[in-house]
């Protein structure tokens, strides 16, 4: 490997982050306002936070392995800068989305 | 047991803050010398904050439905945002830490003495797990303080 450039994992991985940091607040909207939801995913684990963790730690490691196999096997090719920018993105908005959720809409 | 269960929640979820801290300072550092002990710490840092986050969310799926009663009883009115709002967005926003922390050791598998954009990624990323870690550390001590005042005014 190029030590100048990121490894394969360092950039799915960190693009499954941004991604299932989104996903992760969109699923608390969701449950939140849906009963329906609510109460399947209380009914598959017991809790509906454990159903909730399990499934964001899914799609964690479904989006990592996804943009690892993009382009013949090589990995998503990003460079630094916009790999940073979508992850400190991706992070601040999902927090923002939780918060704003629990302060202005439920 | 219980008051063990949350005191080790707590004291791991620091543990991860001091390991993030130290993360960055040596990041901010790095070479060939200290390569090796920033890539254990950040494995490290992922291991605490798993134990924290697997202990506080066995507490809490099994344990916190007491305490929620407390913060939420009639006479602690004005202690029910620890809940609310507090706990509400602990117990989703600790998720994204537990990605970020599980990211560590993989943003830290590159190159950090050579590589100067690997130690940015991995400067953005311990920042974000340090600060989250610390928030999530303040969030904790309000709801142990809504519960607190839930159970002096009774």
């Amino acid at each position: 490997m190029d030590p100048t450039s990121l490894s394969k994992a360092s950039i799915s991985f960190g693009l499954s982050l941004a991604i299932t940091s989104v996903l992760n607040a969109i699923i608390v909207a969701v449950k939140e306002k849906s009963p329906t939801v609510m109460d399947g995913m209380k009914k598959i684990t017991g809790h509906h936070w454990t159903t909730h963790v399990l499934l964001v730690l899914a799609l964690f490691v479904g989006f990592a392995l996804v943009f690892g196999a993009l382009n013949g096997g090589k990995g998503k090719a990003i460079t630094a800068g916009k790999l940073i920018g979508t992850i400190v993105s991706g992070v601040v908005v999902a927090g923002l989305i939780i918060v704003g959720f629990y302060l202005f809409a439920d | 047991m219980t008051e063990f269960l949350l005191m080790s929640h707590v004291l791991f979820g620091v543990a991860c803050i001091v390991a993030a801290v130290w993360l960055f300072v040596d990041v901010l550092h790095a070479s060939a010398a200290n390569l090796p002990r920033i890539r254990r710490m950040s494995w490290a840092a992922a291991a605490v904050m798993w134990l924290a986050f697997v202990i506080g969310g066995y507490w809490y799926v099994t344990y916190y439905k007491a305490d929620k009663a407390i913060i939420l009883s009639e006479h602690n009115k004005h202690w029910h945002f620890a809940h609310e709002m507090v706990m509400e967005t602990k117990e989703h926003l600790v998720i994204m830490l537990l990605l970020l922390a599980t990211y560590l050791p993989i943003a830290a598998s590159n190159n950090l003495a050579e590589n100067k954009d690997a130690r940015r990624l991995m400067l953005w990323v311990v920042a974000l797990t340090a600060l989250l870690a610390l928030a999530m550390d303040g969030e904790g001590g309000i709801i142990a303080m809504g519960v607190k005042t839930g159970l002096l005014a009774k």
